[in-house]
């Protein structure tokens, strides 16, 4: 029954003019699992998530979120979205933009709660356009999971937030995971992907390796998570 | 002062150029077009007003003028009969016309000749020269006929407006319409399109968010900053430069609201065809330039170049401008048929770029 996995991918390819952009990647995430993204830059980390909330249709293969073939606009409500680069209105507060991403997901409530989860509480009532760099990326993380999505997609989630909070994010995810909320996260920080149930590891739109942290340990030889993945990312460039 | 790090600048700002090819075409297409278009309507437009001439002198004096005034450079007078007069004034046949009166001869012999000049009044610039016109023909023909001075004294009627009536009040009721339109179609398009580049849209486009929800309710928002605008430009108009203003505030007013409406459709409609504000910025000169020309706000449409008319009979600003001076000149109201049919036709143009909106915002990014 496809309902115990939150994302199903099989076999999707997509290329943009004669980029081969994804090839063929087929993945499976159970429901509550946090799954980690790992790969280069352009290895196809954004394209996979965008197909994920049918930003994207595949030229070939199928996507399923939640139980529904993609693109399907009734099941994003259920889905979170974070975008890589922090996408608020920076003329609005934190807790203005975080209650617009409320109300076009149809949550009224959850705004003091999200804020608090980022710590941002204390800045509500502070426009956008002065934050730090940090503090934006907070406020978008708030403004994908105020309407308690059971599936969070996170694309590279912790960029310019300091490690104090990082692991308090990781703390915060595993939460939410324990709580049912699946998640996938993109990333190219190895100690953010050791906290990661499973790892996929993508290069070249191919989805190279997929397993836990010391399954892709073993594989590619190494204690070091970042040299196994560097000795794996090179058998793919062969 | 370093000549090697001045010219990275100039270099790297026309390299960017070259990639860039809508800039390098808008900045030596358009001003051709601009230009030419302009040009073609100054030099290619009948200026000449369409006057009627009715001349029911018992006298001789009567048809020497209206001979004189068909040879007139500044006028193009065709005979009428006086009863028609008034109806051919409110069809826009003709922009005046002249009565020589039964006793105009007699006139002529008792020194003061008083010919009737009915003007239709909503043009400043096509009275004048009907005036001047008949006072030419009379000083030459009149004086040379009866071989003595004259003394000139039109009685001078106003279907609109009135002796005072002048060029502001002429331009005023369409410059209303048009700061707001402008206005409003530029604030949009640049709104849109930051929603693009600051990513917000692609997360609008993640979110249950259908598209129609997205255009309707960009289209109230700056509807309602459009009606506070249009407000505020109609006060300024009426109270403080003293517009003439025949009409019902109301109806202007509810005028201004449905070009408001356009323009936000049109500023979403075109946000689309431009990946950047810079491009965005491009969309201005080629859709407000051409629209000031063409829509009767300067030129009217009626002494255009029959080619270019057919491009003004398409623009949604031609009809936009034609009720609000319908309103403000000559005081129609909804009940006018030629008002109906203005707020039809910019109210189908709204209708049509709501659909037109909706249909180019993809959800899909490829």
């Amino acid at each position: 029954m496809s309902e115990a996995y939150a994302v199903q991918v099989d076999n999707v390819s997509k290329s943009f003019g004669g980029f081969q952009a994804l090839n063929g990647v087929t993945l499976r995430v159970p429901r509550g699992e946090i799954y980690g993204l790992l790969g280069p830059n352009g290895a196809g980390k954004t394209t996979l998530i965008r197909h994920l909330v049918g930003l994207l249709k595949a030229d070939g293969g199928t996507v399923s979120v939640l139980g529904q073939g993609m693109p399907n606009v009734a099941v994003l409500r259920n889905v979170g979205y974070m975008t890589q680069q922090a996408a608020l209105y920076p003329a609005l507060s934190v807790e203005e933009n975080v209650q617009f991403f409320a109300a076009i997901n149809g949550a009224d409530e959850g705004v003091k709660d999200a804020l608090e989860r980022v710590r941002l509480s204390d800045r509500r009532k502070s426009v956008v356009a002065t934050l730090s760099g940090g503090m934006r990326q907070r406020c978008s993380l708030a403004c994908a999971l105020v309407h308690r999505p059971q599936l969070l997609l996170l694309d590279e989630p912790t960029v310019g937030i300091d490690p104090q909070l990082r692991v308090q994010f990781w703390e915060d995810f595993r939460r939410m995971a324990e709580g049912g909320t699946t998640i996938i996260v993109s990333s190219h920080v190895m100690d953010e992907a050791d906290r990661c149930q499973r790892l996929g590891l993508i290069q070249y739109g191919r989805l190279l390796e997929e397993g836990t942290p010391a399954e892709i340990r073993a594989k590619g030889g190494s204690q070091n998570l970042e040299e196994a993945f560097l000795t794996l990312a090179g058998r793919g460039e062969s | 002062m370093s000549g090697h790090r001045v010219r990275a600048i100039t270099r790297r700002l026309l390299q960017g150029f070259r990639r860039d090819r809508r800039t390098l075409a808008l900045l030596f297409v358009a001003p051709l077009v601009i230009l030419g278009l302009l040009g073609y309507l100054i030099r290619g437009s009948s200026t000449a007003p369409s006057v009627g001439i009715a001349n029911e002198d018992s006298g001789q004096l009567g048809a020497i003028v209206a001979e004189s005034l068909r040879h007139s450079s500044l006028i193009s007078a065709t005979d009428i009969s006086a009863a028609d007069g008034d109806a051919k004034l409110k069809d826009g046949s003709l922009a005046a016309y002249i009565v020589f009166p039964s006793d105009f001869s007699q006139q002529a012999q008792a020194g003061n000749v008083s010919p009737e000049v009915h003007l239709e009044g909503s043009q400043p610039g096509r009275s004048t020269p009907v005036v001047q016109a008949l006072q030419l023909a009379l000083s030459s023909v009149a004086a040379q006929a009866s071989g003595r001075d004259i003394r000139f004294a039109p009685r001078i009627t106003y279907l609109y407006g009135g002796a005072n009536f002048d060029t502001l009040d002429y331009f005023g009721a369409a410059f209303i319409g048009l700061v707001v339109f402008f206005l409003v179609f530029v604030i949009t398009i640049v709104a849109f399109l930051n929603e693009r580049s600051q990513g917000t849209l692609e997360r609008l486009m993640a979110s249950p968010l259908r598209r129609g929800e997205i255009v309707l309710g960009y289209m109230l928002g700056f509807t309602v900053l459009a009606l506070v605008q249009s407000a505020e430009v109609l006060a300024f108009a009426l109270a403080i430069l003293k517009v003439h203003n025949q009409g019902n505030v109301l109806v202007i007013f509810a005028m201004e609201a449905l070009m408001a409406l356009v323009a936000v459709n049109l500023g979403i409609f075109l946000s689309m065809f431009a990946r950047s504000e810079f491009q965005a910025v491009q969309f201005i000169p080629l859709v407000v330039v051409p629209q000031v020309l063409l829509s009767g706000i300067i030129f009217p449409v009626s002494s255009e170049p029959k080619a270019l008319q057919v491009l003004s009979d398409v623009l949604p600003l031609t009809y936009a401008v034609n009720g609000m001076r319908d309103i403000m000149v000559k005081g129609a109201d909804l009940t006018w048929l030629s008002l109906e049919l203005d707020v039809a036709v910019v109210a189908a143009f709204g209708a049509a770029l709501i659909v037109a909106g909706t249909t180019t915002l993809r959800r899909t990014l490829g």
